[in-house]
């Protein structure tokens, strides 16, 4: 028996897997999320690794401890979160396939190792053809580069691997995440490692979306230099204990990283408002818009607390109604783009 | 219906061009390409630009408008602190006139209302394609199939209905 378009659908629903993958390829992290029946499931893998000696001794107790390594050749590489570990043991920082949030100009093991880590986390498309989003960053407002080749090079790889891969702007995936109830109309920030997504939204559709290429990367090398430590080891406290709503008693990296979350979320605030300088016709939006915060840089306690504090200072040329954190800061990029990737896969 | 200044910059963009891309005018002109279609689909619809093979041109109104030297000349600077006064004077005027009433906001009514919601016009870029991208990571020995990716699992709650507008949202702008 044919069944009809209709029937196939509801069939693909019962399923357990449901067709579609949104995937986040961010300077920090690369995550994948899919959705298994009333569930949304997130894989990821830190976007880091470190040179450790190579001998069958090192391989054995790093297999034996269950940390993750690739070798090429004869290198060594710790990846994930005990790359991080390893660089703050011996002092050193790790290092990173993606740079600014796309692929390193730099690194010459780039490639190799993000196909990697993102061929880990997407596995093999249910079908040949499966949609998958994957997250790239706006245009940078304050850097010479452009994103062609990084998108590019991610698309090519997601076809090598028998995927329909198609972009989508990580502001923009934030909104479709998180404004559903507000029409998608809102703006969406991501403040990841390496950039600063913004994209202001209107009943789904971006008005303007840009990234500035100053973020927790930036913070970190701007603290290490102040009190001479490593980004690696100012990273590693940034991300475990750092308070921003705490105002006195403050250790030296912490007053320090405290002075640069503040430049930076100046420095974000004043872009946005030259973006809305530059774009002289803005549709009518009847309600204050929501500001939603998102991406590992935003994680510390008390981030939502200070950005309010200073967009209550500097103002946007429209109202604002709330400024709030994503419900899953870090999840909320491979959200947005699997939920583009659902209804893409709904049409077909 | 008179002409906006935005409106009014892109007709003078498109007239120095002759030909414009929508990514030339986007640049001339700021917004994103979304919005720069969205109005340029506008003053197509009005006869103000015509529109080929990936290229708007000035249709008869826009030429009219053009001849008749009605595009704004005066200085934007001096424009926006003028209007920027008016808006302080109304704004104030309208707050005590409106204060209490709740104006009631639909999705279909925005539609309606601003336009947004037209069906996209997108321009394929010609030098755009499949750059086959070799797998260097089978070059690579690892142990990470072997250990796994961290997982997290969360409720996927409204995500079904999320989808659902956001295809009803994407719908109604491809109908109209």
């Amino acid at each position: 028996m044919i069944k009809t378009k209709d029937e196939k659908g509801i069939e693909g629903l019962k399923g357990k897997i449901q067709k579609g993958k949104g995937v986040d390829i961010g300077t920090m992290f690369v995550k994948c999320a899919h959705k298994e029946g009333d569930e949304i499931v997130f894989r990821s893998q830190r976007n880091a690794f470190f040179d450790v000696e190579h001998t069958d001794f090192t391989k054995k107790i790093l297999d034996n401890s269950k940390v993750k390594y690739i070798i090429k050749e004869d290198d060594l590489y710790v990846v994930g979160d005990e790359a991080l570990q390893f660089a703050n043991m011996f002092n050193k920082d790790t290092r990173r396939p993606l740079s600014k949030g796309v692929i390193s100009p730099t690194e010459k093991e780039a490639l190799p190792i993000i196909e990697l880590l993102i061929k880990s986390v997407v596995g093999e498309p249910s079908h040949k053809g499966e949609i998958v989003y994957f997250s790239v960053p706006g245009e940078p407002l304050d850097a010479d580069f452009n994103v062609l080749y990084h998108i590019k090079m991610v698309e090519g790889f997601l076809k090598t691997l028998g995927y329909a891969p198609k972009p989508i702007n990580e502001g923009h995936a934030i909104i479709l995440a998180e404004l559903a109830e507000e029409d998608f109309t809102g703006m969406g920030l991501s403040f990841g490692g390496g950039m600063v997504n913004v994209c202001l939204s209107f009943m789904s559709v971006p008005i303007f979306k840009f990234s500035v290429a100053k973020s927790g990367d930036w913070i970190d090398q701007q603290v290490a230099m102040a009190v001479d430590e490593t980004a690696s080891r100012v990273s590693a406290i940034k991300e475990s204990s750092l308070d921003l709503s705490k105002e006195g008693d403050l250790s030296k990296i912490e007053s320090a990283l405290s002075i640069y979350y503040n430049h930076l979320i100046e420095y974000v605030i004043e872009n946005i408002k030259q973006e809305f300088a530059k774009a002289r016709r803005l549709p009518k939006i009847p309600n204050p818009i929501s500001i939603i915060l998102s991406g590992g840089t935003s994680l510390p306690k008390g981030f939502s607390g200070r950005f309010k504090q200073i967009l209550d200072r500097l103002k946007l040329p429209i109202p604002v109604g709330s400024v709030r954190m994503a419900s899953q800061p870090l999840r909320s990029v491979a959200k947005g783009a699997l939920i583009a990737a659902s209804a893409d896969e709904s049409k077909k | 219906m008179g002409l906006t200044g935005t409106e009014a910059d892109i007709i003078n963009c498109v007239a120095r061009l002759r030909l414009a891309k929508k990514d030339q005018i986007r640049r001339q002109v700021g917004f994103s390409l979304e919005y720069i279609g969205f109005i340029c689909r506008d003053l197509i619809r009005r006869c103000y630009l015509g529109f080929s093979e990936g290229h708007y041109f000035l249709a008869k109104d826009g030429i009219k408008t053009l001849l008749a030297e009605e595009t704004p000349k005066i200085d934007r600077k001096l424009l926006k602190e003028v209007a920027e006064e008016v808006a302080r004077q109304i704004s104030g005027e309208l707050k005590r006139t409106v204060k209490g009433i709740k104006i009631p906001v639909s999705v279909r009514e925005i539609i309606k209302e601003t336009g947004f919601g037209t069906s996209e016009e997108r321009i394929k870029i010609k030098t755009d394609f499949d750059l086959p991208v070799e797998d260097e990571s089978l070059l690579l020995e690892s142990n990470i199939d072997k250990i796994g990716t961290r997982v997290e699992k969360e409720k996927s709650d409204d995500m079904d209905k999320t989808v659902r507008l956001f295809k009803e949202l994407h719908g109604k702008r491809r109908k109209k």
